[in-house]
């Protein structure tokens, strides 16, 4: 493998501030595409088709369409329309960056939809028939017992979902925006070498996505921490281990157990 | 009334010849992608510590990188390191790409598939006497097929999308020439929306499919836990 | 046959229901009287479930009346909340709300459905939970738990909104047998506090036990209505011979 651990060594620095930029699209999509699919998944879910089919149709378009040519249509698309090129808000729609959030949030969002509607249709509907025998309200019911549970059941479509959409993010490249992939790009233009700036950029953003992943897997344990049948693995039994340690670096006894003559 | 230009039909059939080569890209990267995800899932199933250690530290460098990298990889880094001997056409670096990096997910969910069947259908061959080769290939895999398929089907949408990917290590498909058709003509607008409405007709064709392919292998019942 | 007294508890009259085409109930009469205890039984599909599931509203009626405590039960605003707060309602799969503690699982209705605060829903529901003898496990969480004691559990949930009839749907069917002891005891203990109950089971033996009158159900219609001890040994239908020589063996 022709790699070069100087170049590497080199462009590291820029490379951390592309994927600074990464990182950011990342958050801010995932954040603003939840706050898009949430109204647009109650619409698809609505019996009237006033709104379950303009939401259907937001679904099937945003989530065929491949994330480059979503890109394309924001960034050169929209600049074509006059209403947007002499508008007031040309000001955002000409920024590479809003533009990548612009068309990814969509993307993104048609995804959560699907993955939402998933986790409501897997609450059993005896639980919402108990809650609505109970005397509570259907938004009630919604807030309380059917979207709680939605979310622990859509956990890991969620995951796999946000972790495929990191590594999509590479996309934003080609609008201009400075991310880890464009200054992998960049340096390969520079020093004609191809290989270690590649490797080196797929090896931060493994970082970055297994990074993600751990976090994930703290948030489903503390989520579904009621789905722990067993009390023992519930008690964990810190306290009685950082004695025991302490007890084995300090030779003195951990309180409790027998010390050995 | 104004119909097409003359050379709007001209950039629309171009758009036509790039979306040929889109359909070629995707169903020869799936179809191979499929075959080689299929043998390698059955073999890392295999109780061998080298092969799970080796398996596990490929997928998990595989899953942990964008596509479009590997992409730019196998071109670029193809190029040079084979430099000079063999020229690497981006069709070429694109399907390569593309068969490796959806082989290790395909094979993924051929592992969670055979998990999810039930234990129950192993002992029962087992106790009909049932040679092990015969039971894969008449009582497992078609429960792997059932299980797997769902997600076969989504991994289906994903290369079919991720071939757009491939225009930018300059292959003359679809997604290149909407892109040039939008340079030239200052109408980035028509053309693009053209070219997601190829992919969405197409995605849509697959859901329609796979609903009635759900159906003859019976109901797809459990998604499986990848 | 009750006597007409005043103002039953529940008054189901001409009640019809359809499935498409499919009559699931054909022509419901049935006054239930307070602190009746009322067992429906019946081979399955006869529509026991179905009749009280109308009862609380969980299932449209197509016809005829029915009137709980004076509410008449219809779709009007209003009219379902408050038939739903006069009528409890035990399911047979337990139907606890798994990602709540026990108690939190007692006290929802009361804060959501009735504005109660949180800590004096916090009390009554330790008083019910106590009352089904499970206090101690408040704060376990549905699964940790086994099937007799979720159940219990339900019916404590459903007492917490205090209502004045409960409603049982085959309460004891999803248990293993060691476990339905446990939960009888409770529903005959509720029995003899004066609770108006109607209740779907097969468990005849609680039925001699607890029932005033049981009602037996067939093909969507009520065949025969009789006290209980004239029920299992002087059946006046010969259908509901049949059942009873082919249930108690």
């Amino acid at each position: 493998m022709p790699f070069d651990p100087t170049l590497a060594w080199d462009s590291l620095p820029r490379m951390l501030y592309g994927m600074l930029n990464t990182v950011m699209i990342t958050a801010l999509t995932l954040v603003f595409g939840l706050v898009v699919a949430l109204p647009v998944t109650l619409a698809r879910m609505s019996p009237r088709l006033m709104f379950s089919l303009p939401a259907a149709a937001f679904v099937i378009f945003f989530r065929g369409t491949p994330a480059i040519i979503l890109l394309y249509l924001v960034y050169y698309g929209l600049a074509q329309l006059p209403s947007v090129h002499d508008g007031v808000l040309w000001v955002i729609f000409a920024n590479a960056f809003i533009c990548a959030v612009i068309g990814l949030t969509l993307n993104h969002a048609s995804y959560l939809v699907e993955i939402l509607r998933g986790g409501l249709d897997a609450v059993p509907a005896g639980l919402t028939e108990a809650s609505a025998a109970l005397g509570i309200s259907p938004r009630q019911t919604f807030t309380w017992i059917r979207f709680p549970l939605a979310m622990r059941f859509a956990l890991k479509a969620y995951q796999n979902e946000v972790l495929m959409f990191t590594k999509g993010t590479a996309v934003v490249s080609v609008v201009t925006v400075v991310d880890l992939t464009a200054v992998a790009n960049e340096v390969f233009e520079r020093t004609y070498d191809a290989v270690t700036p590649m490797l080196l950029a797929a090896a931060l953003y493994w970082v970055l996505v297994n990074l993600m992943r751990i976090g994930f897997e703290f948030a489903d344990r503390r989520l579904n921490r009621h789905l722990i049948a067993d009390e023992q693995r519930l008690r964990k039994p810190v306290a009685a281990s950082r004695q025991a340690l302490l007890a084995r670096w300090t030779s003195l006894p951990a309180p409790g157990t027998e010390q050995a003559r | 009334m104004a119909l097409l230009t003359q050379s709007e039909l001209g950039y629309f059939q171009q758009l036509a010849s790039g979306a040929v080569i889109t359909m070629e890209l995707a169903v020869s990267g799936y179809v191979l992608a499929l075959a080689g995800g299929v043998l390698v899932g059955l073999v890392t199933l295999l109780r061998n510590p080298v092969i799970q250690v080796v398996w596990r530290v490929y997928a998990s460098i595989i899953m942990g990188v964008p596509s479009l990298l590997v992409i730019f990889l196998f071109y670029y880094g193809g190029s040079s390191v084979l430099s000079g001997m063999v020229d690497i056409t981006p069709f070429e670096a694109g399907l390569s790409a593309l068969v490796v990096v959806y082989t290790v997910y395909i094979a993924e969910l051929v592992r969670g598939a055979v998990r999810n069947v039930p234990r129950g259908q192993f002992e029962a061959s087992a106790a009909l006497a049932i040679r092990p080769l015969s039971a894969w290939w008449h009582v497992i895999m078609p429960q792997v097929v059932r299980l797997a398929l769902p997600g076969l089907v989504t991994i289906w949408m994903v290369v079919l999308k991720d071939t757009a990917l491939v225009s930018l290590a300059g292959l003359n498909d679809l997604v290149a020439h909407a892109k040039t058709a939008a340079g030239a003509t200052k109408e980035p607008f028509i053309y693009f929306i053209a070219a997601s409405l190829f992919f969405v007709v197409f995605s849509a064709a697959t859901l329609r499919a796979s609903a009635r392919l759900e159906k003859r292998f019976g109901r797809g019942l459990a998604v499986v836990k990848a | 046959m009750s006597g007409g007294a005043p103002n039953p508890a529940i008054a189901i009259s001409g009640l019809d229901k359809f499935y498409g085409s499919f009559q699931a109930l054909k022509q419901i009469n049935l006054e239930v009287h307070r602190g009746e205890k009322i067992v429906v039984c019946g081979p399955s599909g006869s529509g026991k479930s179905t009749l009280i599931r109308c009862i609380n509203r969980l299932e449209p009626h197509d016809a005829g009346r029915i009137v709980v405590n004076g509410i008449d039960v219809n779709n009007a605003t209003g009219n379902i909340q408050d038939v739903r707060r006069e009528v409890g309602m035990v399911f047979q799969s337990f139907n606890l709300f798994p990602h709540l503690t026990i108690l939190e699982n007692c006290m929802l209705a009361p804060r959501l459905a009735l504005g109660m605060k949180k800590s004096e829903a916090s009390r009554v529901a330790q008083r019910y939970l106590d009352r089904v003898h499970i206090g101690e496990q408040a704060q376990k969480f549905p699964a940790q738990l086994s099937g007799g004691q979720q159940q219990r559990v339900a019916i404590a949930r459903a007492l917490c909104m205090e209502p004045r009839i409960m409603l049982f749907d085959e309460p004891t069917s999803s248990l293993d047998p060691e476990m339905i002891k446990e939960v009888l005891e409770v529903m005959e203990e509720l029995a003899n506090d004066g609770m108006t109950m109607i209740c779907v089971t097969h468990e005849m033996g609680f039925a001699r036990r607890v029932a005033t009158r049981c009602v037996f159900m067939d093909q969507g219609q009520i065949v025969e209505i009789a006290a209980a001890e004239d029920f299992f040994v002087a059946p006046r239908s010969d259908r509901l011979r049949g059942f009873l020589s082919q249930i108690l063996h």
